[in-house]
């Protein structure tokens, strides 16, 4: 595990992989056994329509009615997104800033690892990781949805978990490049951070303000939740998260690759 | 390529506080280069620049000929590098550091590694968290030497390791030196550098004052040194002799400010009856500010 800065990097976020996938799954599997108590409300509809209607809106509770929207609203368009975010912010920070700041990357580099190789495999290791803690959510809604007769099909939970996963990966190299560009980790989370809040709200506000519509399409989270993610399938436009990621990350690289490294 | 290390007017500010200023140096192939300087001199600027993790402000340097800049990935090839405060991650052995770095450099010596572990006396299977301060420096060692590189950058090498541990690791040294590679290392202490170096330079507010050979560095070092003598002291013949740049005497005791060698001095105190010799570390501040900024050079 200890041939590539990529298999290190594997190696030193099984832990917190496993901590975050034990949550995941906990918190799926307690949103299913509360599903058949909520589908078995006489007056559901009733209890839906004495929401507020921007709340309604904005987690689309008029699909409650449904497994897949009860999920799409409990847990794709609200909470998942939010602990992929977070979860790959903290590693996206740590990989080339933590590591600048505890003093270790002085010697990694002088080695053959480029600044630019070392950004793209700790890149790839994220999206490993992002991509085996989607993995556990599959797994996860699917034993749930069976468990609990909630019909959410494989091919739909396929694309909702490829959505949340590409979320997770959009901010955690945006964490990552930021921590590149300039070798600080608070200014990684803090701006990464900040991006993810200023998605949110966009996303947010054009799910109620019709004005705001046309720039909705801006916002990492409608191109992730949009229709969705459950039943949504694969959309094209899921593409723009690594894409958009992947230009920060290149910009990023080319000012690794001419600033100075801080010394411990 | 006759030259390991050459840098032109090398110079790097941070902000605007210049830390090294057109520094000029030329480290020939298959010599200890000593470079010495109180604390913030601009020594680790000077290395992180070598080692291409720092860009000049102006100016260039050059590792075997390639420039650290433009060719920065076939120069750190060629280096081996011991960062001052060298810091691994607390949750691998020595071992597994060891390996790791191993494998982003390659064609790393199984048995090399072991040899200078044994020499240093490391336990590679502890893990670095719980390692004290002078083992990690032994781990920080042999990650610079174990590929057995051109040219060695070592910054304050002997910091924390015990004496006899020291002893070995300046053996390393000469050995690298005798099988042709080149260590360009700092310290702010004389006498350490003294005893393996063969060429020194001395690097002061971020300036080079001097590029010297040990030996005529030696020759002008300014020592402080106490006798104690039997009777009182006799000041004036002290004082009468060449290298002798002060005394002055209290009690039983003549303190004394020596330039280069002791010969002349012992000879003269010898027949007074001396009881005791205290030498004091040469300080080289002291060094700097008595005869350098003097012109003395």
């Amino acid at each position: 595990m200890l041939g590539s800065v990529f298999s290190k990097a594997l190696r030193d976020q099984r832990r917190a992989l496993i901590g975050w996938s034990t949550g995941v799954a906990l918190l799926v599997l307690l949103m299913a056994a509360l599903w058949p108590s909520v589908r078995d409300m006489p007056d559901l509809s009733e209890f839906i329509a004495g929401y507020p209607e921007p709340m309604r809106e904005l987690f689309r509770m008029e699909d409650f009615a449904t497994g897949t929207g009860f999920l799409n609203a409990e847990l794709f368009s609200s909470i998942l997104p939010i602990l992929f975010i977070v979860f790959a912010i903290g590693r996206g920070a740590r990989a080339v800033a933590g590591e600048e700041e505890s003093g270790t990357l002085d010697a990694l580099l002088v080695t053959r690892v480029t600044t630019t190789r070392l950004v793209m495999e700790h890149a790839a290791a994220l999206a490993v990781t992002l991509t085996a803690l989607g993995g556990v959510l599959f797994v996860a809604v699917l034993g749930g949805s069976a468990a609990f007769g909630m019909g959410v099909s494989p091919a739909d939970l396929a694309g909702a978990t490829v959505a949340t996963v590409l979320l997770g990966i959009e901010f955690g190299w945006l964490a990552l490049a930021v921590g590149a560009a300039t070798g600080h980790r608070a200014a990684a989370i803090g701006a990464a951070s900040a991006a993810a809040f200023g998605a949110y709200l966009l996303y947010a506000a054009g799910q109620l303000v019709d004005a705001v519509g046309t720039w909705q399409a801006w916002s990492p989270f409608h191109q992730a939740l949009a229709d969705g993610p459950l039943g949504a399938g694969l959309r094209p436009e899921y593409l723009l998260m690594p894409l958009a990621a992947a230009v920060a990350l290149a910009a990023a690289a080319a000012v690794f690759d001419r600033r100075d490294i801080a010394g411990p | 390529m006759e030259t390991a290390i050459r840098t032109r007017r090398l110079t790097k500010r941070y902000r605007t506080r210049p830390a090294l200023q057109d520094l000029d140096l030329e480290v020939p192939r298959n010599v200890v280069f000593g470079y010495l300087g109180p604390n913030g001199a601009g020594k680790t600027t000077t290395i992180r620049l070598l080692a291409g993790l720092l860009r000049p402000s102006a100016g260039s340097a050059e590792i075997l000929g390639r420039d650290t800049v433009r060719r920065r990935e076939e120069a750190q090839r060629h280096i081996g590098y011991l960062p001052g405060d060298f810091a691994v991650y607390r949750d691998l052995t020595g071992e597994q550091y060891l390996r790791f770095i191993g494998n982003l450099r390659g064609g790393v010596d199984r048995s090399f590694v072991d040899h200078l572990a044994k020499r240093l006396d490391l336990d590679r299977s502890v893990r670095v968290g719980g390692l004290s301060h002078g083992n990690r420096q032994k781990l920080g060692i042999i990650q610079a030497f174990m590929h057995r590189p051109d040219v060695l950058i070592l910054d304050e090498p002997t910091a924390g390791l015990d004496p006899l541990i020291q002893r070995e690791f300046l053996g390393l040294v000469r050995e690298a030196r005798d099988e042709g590679r080149t260590v360009f290392l700092s310290s702010h202490i004389l006498d350490e550098v003294e005893a393996v170096a063969d060429m020194v330079a001395i690097l002061r507010h971020g300036r080079l004052v001097v590029v010297e050979s040990v030996e005529n560095l030696k020759a002008r070092a300014v020592r402080r040194i106490d006798l104690v003598f039997e009777g009182p002291p006799p000041v004036a013949a002290l004082r009468a002799v060449p290298a002798v740049r002060e005394a002055r005497s209290t009690g039983h005791t003549a303190h004394l400010v020596v330039e280069g060698s002791m010969a002349g001095l012992l000879a003269v105190a010898a027949p007074h009856g001396v009881e005791h010799v205290v030498t004091h570390e040469p300080n080289l501040e002291e060094i700097f500010v008595r005869y350098y900024t003097t012109g003395k050079v």
